[in-house]
């Protein structure tokens, strides 16, 4: 180990150029974000539990304090918790180590990302201070956002810092990855994981562009009175709309992906097996690249779009099943034949086989044009994306918290406690998110906190919702801080503790100092990160 | 085999518009819905189960048993490579396709409005409903003190909306009849239901419009033929609705 | 320094730059908290202050980048003429946004364009003469290229400069063309077409402005005996891309 990794330096943190403590600070930004955005859904789940006021002041105000609850909640689980969360935090800290380099190809521009998204993140605390506080939500539609006493500014900025941010992530990650593999490795010899970024990062350079645009204009309309989304003047509202959705659907797979690898990288290490049909798996992803582009309307599909739309989207909505069935056919096939052994990753491996599932199988119905009629904006779509992206994706970052941690800390995690924050969690998650399935189908809208006006059984649903939230919390609080215990105070971790295949479990110390590799990594055609049997 | 139909109908678009027409002179896109949402949680239930079950076997058989055990998960030929990818990836496929001939096929029922349907103007303010007849007769429905008419319909006819905005994106969202669109500024957008039997419902908004967004919500009420002809009269001469 | 990517041998201290943290510190106050002061609460003096904390930052922040960047002699050749076009295939993409939004209110409007309160008599000359200037400061950008090929540090300046000059005639254009048109009440808050006729053009003129910036950089560079191939390379490109972009401009949004 080397001299300058003892003692903590401030000056060393806030000023580091170092991938690996960009990627922590990533990390604390993002989980910060969580946490925040998680007391909100806390209060959005309180006030559901019964149809009424329940904590908000009244039906007349209510609507105010309820909106800037569910805003901050979704803009911030998005933007600020899982975008970062994967390719700022995961990406950061592995793919240098994965790839065998040094660092990053620009290690400034990495530390003026991870800024900016931290800029991003105070500006969304700002919600709290400011008194017009924003009610856009996450998604930002105009008129009403134009329209809106709330503050439009605050929400456009944030999504711009963070948008920048990530747009120079990709550029850096992309050079990287394509320029900076240690010598001898080639595309078809990396990672999963690092695929997952790779693709991720190009579905980012390409797709954060446009929502930057989006919201420009409509900062535009707001503060300098233009018309873009002003139909009185020329201007048209779906015109953001489907620029919104032209980023955001793929910004999806910007979190799908590198989730997927993480489980990828967590099942073969575990399981000690070599990837099932790694090739199908990687052409799968770029598979998703290549349509993610193409699918939008399938959130406009009750928008008054033309009908041919509607219906081409709804075929290549439907077809993304195929690349995405493909590298399921691998996360699965990786478990086959393997000699598995379960340790908390494992754990949240194994309820991603049933997560994945649920959510990727929900995104069907809604695919459908006809059915998405019906289903869309009310909370089944909800109990949708909570499933593939608020709980299996969530899950993948807390599993690769839980997978690297011996890497990242130097010690080892209390396996006990963060087994009954795993428990607590996946409970709760179930019980929170399965009603809303039900009262979703029945009609239950989206976005409302007052909800009389339907059939009172929807109120017991809710109910069970909220209590499932509570179960979710605790397990959090059990899992967070069992990081922070264990990273003081927890078992000193070997330099491979689970017998990894993959570089930067074999080629690094624990934690890795400054250039993470002792020595210079040069490697042949026959490795493999998962070269377990030969 | 009525797989490998609709398949082929996804491929011969115009044509399925046509027979879709010819063999259901009566629709009921809600009907219709449920009947497909049936199929439709069907056939997920069954990938998934295949999945699931596979997934938490190999979980469960693969376990193991001593120290420094490695996995023996096959490494693929060539051939076998391709075939894992292709044969699968065409499965997908045609249920794929399966789902969207079925989805076009209840989709076109939504669209096309029958000829002889009674037509109502709606216009979305935040935040409330307004319905305009066709002899201009305007009514609103107020959620707070639950009086007004809101939307009156005849059951056994038809009804499309035509609608729009004047304020900010609202959306009609008529749970029972399993419809809604979107309201905006500049445009006029359009849905049909088919008001089987006599009762109340509600209709709803979907779209975030605000403050007020979960209140915004109307009465619809289906009342035979002869009643609403009544009540339209009635309104006209100013008078008060049933 | 930050450089340990390209750097040889091993790293045995963390790598740490104080420019990133005062950058975006800088982007924060001046552009965010200046724009929010200034619009959101209509208070110039929160718009001001922020401003003045925001402009010193951003300024030693690039100081201080540039300073580290610019101090290997000769400069490390790194992984930047790969990493620019990557980006500019992202400013594409924005550029793409702006136009297809002004696709879509142009062709929903069909002959009502374009919209009442446009000038009948826009200078239509202007933009020629901008696009010959434009293409005659690439192709004075290439001289220069040609002249650092051989070695030629001087001309390599001198037509640096040129081009520099050239530039900055283009936005001079550009500024008298927007007041010419304010002063016949064409703003951006006339109608849909005023709306997306400023973005778009200033958005390009926006680029030209940091076009020219990096211009500067190569050129004092130049003049401290600090110069390569790659930093010259990268500015061109960038300078190209912007050329190239402006194409569109002129023909979609004037012409159309
Ligand atoms: C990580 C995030 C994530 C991911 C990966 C997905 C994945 C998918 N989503 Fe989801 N979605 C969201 C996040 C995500 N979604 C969010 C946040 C929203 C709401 C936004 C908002 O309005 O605020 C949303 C909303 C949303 C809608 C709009 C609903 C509406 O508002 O009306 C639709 C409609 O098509 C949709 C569809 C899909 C589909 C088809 C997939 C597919 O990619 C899923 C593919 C996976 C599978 C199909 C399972 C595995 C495959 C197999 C086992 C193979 C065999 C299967 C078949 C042949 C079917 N999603
Ligand atoms: C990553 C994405 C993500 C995640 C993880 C979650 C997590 C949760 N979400 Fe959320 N949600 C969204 C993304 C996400 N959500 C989005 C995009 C929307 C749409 C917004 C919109 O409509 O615009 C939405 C909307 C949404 C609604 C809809 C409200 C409405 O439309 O009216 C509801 C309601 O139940 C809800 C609930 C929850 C709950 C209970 C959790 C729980 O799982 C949360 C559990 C977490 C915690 C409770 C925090 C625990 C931590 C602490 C308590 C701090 C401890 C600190 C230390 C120890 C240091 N979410
Ligand atoms: Cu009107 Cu929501
Ligand atoms: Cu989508």
């Amino acid at each position: 180990m080397s001299t300058a990794s003892s003692g903590f330096k401030l000056s060393e943190w806030i000023f580091t150029t170092d991938h690996k403590r960009i990627g922590i600070l990533y990390l604390i930004g993002s989980i910060a974000a969580f946490a925040v955005a998680g007391i909100m859904a806390l209060l959005i789940r309180i006030e559901q539990m019964s149809p009424g006021a329940t904590i908000v002041s009244d039906v007349y105000t209510g609507g105010e304090q309820y909106n800037v609850w569910l805003y901050f909640h979704g803009a911030a689980m998005i933007l600020g918790f899982l975008i970062p969360g994967l390719t700022g935090f995961a990406a950061n800290y592995l793919i240098p180590l994965m790839i065998g380099a040094k660092d990053v190809a620009f290690p400034r521009i990495n530390a003026l990302s991870v800024w900016l998204f931290w800029a991003g993140i105070v500006l969304a605390l700002l919600t709290f201070v400011v008194p017009d506080k924003p009610d856009v939500m996450w998604t930002g539609y105009p008129p009403y956002s134009i329209k809106t006493g709330g503050n439009l500014a605050l929400y456009v900025f944030t999504v711009h810092l963070i948008g920048f941010s990530s747009i120079l992530a990709s550029v850096n990650f992309l050079v990287t990855i394509i320029y900076m593999r240690a010598p001898g490795m080639g595309w078809m010899q990396l990672n999963m994981f690092i695929w997952g970024c790779f693709t991720a990062l190009i579905i980012q350079l390409v797709f954060v562009p446009v929502l930057a645009a989006a919201v420009t204009l409509l900062l535009f309309d707001r503060y300098l009175g233009t018309h873009f989304y002003d139909p009185a003047n020329g201007g048209d509202v779906l015109l953001y709309q489907n620029l919104f959705w032209f980023y955001s659907h793929p910004a999806v797979y910007v979190i799908f992906l590198p989730a997927m690898g993480i489980f990828y990288e967590i099942y073969a290490t575990m399981a000690k097996n070599r990837i099932f049909n790694y090739k199908a798996a990687v052409y799968g992803m770029i598979g998703i690249v290549l349509v993610s582009g193409e699918v939008w309307v399938h959130h406009l599909y009750y928008s008054g779009m033309p009908d041919w739309i509607r219906i081409g989207q709804m075929v290549t909505t439907l077809l993304i099943s195929v690349p995405v069935g493909l590298m399921t056919i691998s996360l699965f096939g990786t478990l086959y034949r393997g000699a598995i052994t379960f340790n908390i990753p494992m754990y949240y491996g194994v309820a991603a086989l049933y997560l994945l599932l649920i959510g990727g199988l929900t995104g069907i119905p809604l695919a459908m044009t006809v059915m998405s009629v019906h289903l869309g904006e009310t909370s089944f779509v909800h109990a949708h994306f909570h499933f593939i992206m608020g709980i299996f994706a969530a899950f993948s970052v807390f599993a690769a918290v839980d997978f690297w941690f011996p890497k990242i800390s130097g010690r080892m995690l209390h396996e006990g406690r963060a087994k009954i924050g795993f428990w607590l969690n996946f409970i709760g998650v179930n019980v929170t998110f399965w009603p809303l399935f039900i009262i979703g189908v029945d009609g239950m809208p989206r976005r409302y906190w007052d909800y009389s006006q339907f059939p009172a059984y929807f109120g017991n649903y809710h109910k069970v919702a909220t209590i499932g939230a509570f179960i979710v919390a605790t397990g959090m609080i059990i899992t967070i801080s069992n990081w922070l215990l264990s990273a003081v105070s927890g078992a000193k971790a070997s330099n491979n503790p689970w017998g990894s295949k993959s570089l930067e479990w074999t080629h690094t110390e624990t934690p890795p100092g400054p250039g993470n590799f002792p020595q210079d990594v040069v490697l042949d055609g026959n490795w493999s990160p998962y070269n377990y049997s030969k | 085999m009525k797989r490998v139909v609709s398949v082929m109908a996804m491929l011969g678009l115009g044509l399925t518009a046509l027979l879709a027409h010819a063999a259901a002179p009566v629709p009921d896109p809600a009907a219709s819905w449920n009947h497909l949402w049936r199929d439709v949680l069907i056939d997920l239930f069954i990938i998934g189960a295949v999945f699931l079950s596979a997934g938490l076997y190999w979980v469960f058989k693969y376990r193991a048993t001593r120290e420094g055990q490695v996995g023996e998960g096959p490494q693929l030929t060539k051939l076998a490579a391709i075939g894992f990818a292709v044969i699968p990836a065409f499965l997908f496929m045609a249920d794929d396709f399966y789902l969207a001939a079925k989805g076009w096929t209840v989709w076109n029922e939504y669209r096309n409005v029958p000829r002889n349907a009674v037509e109502v103007k709606v216009t979305g303010s935040m935040w409330t409903w307004s319905f305009e007849y066709e002899n201009g007769v305007t009514t609103i429905f107020d959620p707070d003190s639950k009086t007004g008419d809101g939307l009156v319909v005849p059951v056994g006819k038809p009804v499309v909306l035509r609608m729009n905005s004047v304020d900010v994106v609202h959306s009609f969202f008529l749970p029972e009849h399993r419809v809604k669109e979107d309201l905006m500024p500049g445009r006029v957008t359009y849905l049909w239901f088919q008001p089987k039997a006599v009762g109340e419902t509600i209709a709803t908004c979907a779209e975030y419009c605000g403050n007020r967004h979960s209140f915004m919500w109307t009465k619809v009420k289906a009342v035979p033929q002869a009643e609403f002809d009544q009540w339209l009269a009635n309104m006209k001469q100013g008078g008060k609705g049933a | 320094m930050a450089n340990s990517a390209s750097g040889h041998g091993h790293v045995h201290h963390w790598e740490t730059s104080v420019a990133p943290l005062l950058i975006v510190g800088g982007v924060l106050f001046l552009v965010v908290f200046g724009f929010i002061g200034w619009f959101s609460y209509n208070s110039a003096m929160l718009a001001i202050v922020s401003a003045g904390i925001g402009t010193p930052l951003l300024l030693a922040g690039i100081a201080k980048w540039t300073g580290e960047a610019l101090t290997h002699k000769p400069l490390v050749e790194g992984l930047s003429p790969i990493a620019l076009p990557i980006f500019i295939v992202s400013e594409v993409f924005i550029f793409l946004s702006l136009f297809a939004a002004y696709w879509t209110m142009r062709l929903s409007a069909g002959p009502d364009w374009p919209p009442a309160g446009t000038p009948t008599n826009m200078n239509l000359r202007l933009p020629i003469i901008m696009t010959v200037i434009l293409v005659a400061s690439s192709l004075t950008y290439h001289v220069a290229e040609v002249k650092l090929e051989h070695n030629d540090r001087g001309g390599f300046i001198t037509w640096v400069l040129i081009s520099v000059v050239l530039g900055a005639v283009f936005l001079a254009c550009t500024v008298y063309e927007y007041s010419h048109l304010m002063h016949m009440k064409f703003s951006p808050s006339t109608n849909a077409y005023s709306s997306i006729f400023y973005s778009i053009t200033g958005f390009h003129a926006s680029h030209v402005l940091v076009g020219l910036g990096a211009f500067l950089t190569v050129m004092l560079a130049a003049v401290k005996g600090l110069t390569n191939q790659y930093l010259a390379f990268c500015v061109g490109l960038y300078w190209h891309f912007v050329d190239i972009v402006w194409f569109f401009v002129a023909s979609q949004v004037y012409y159309w």
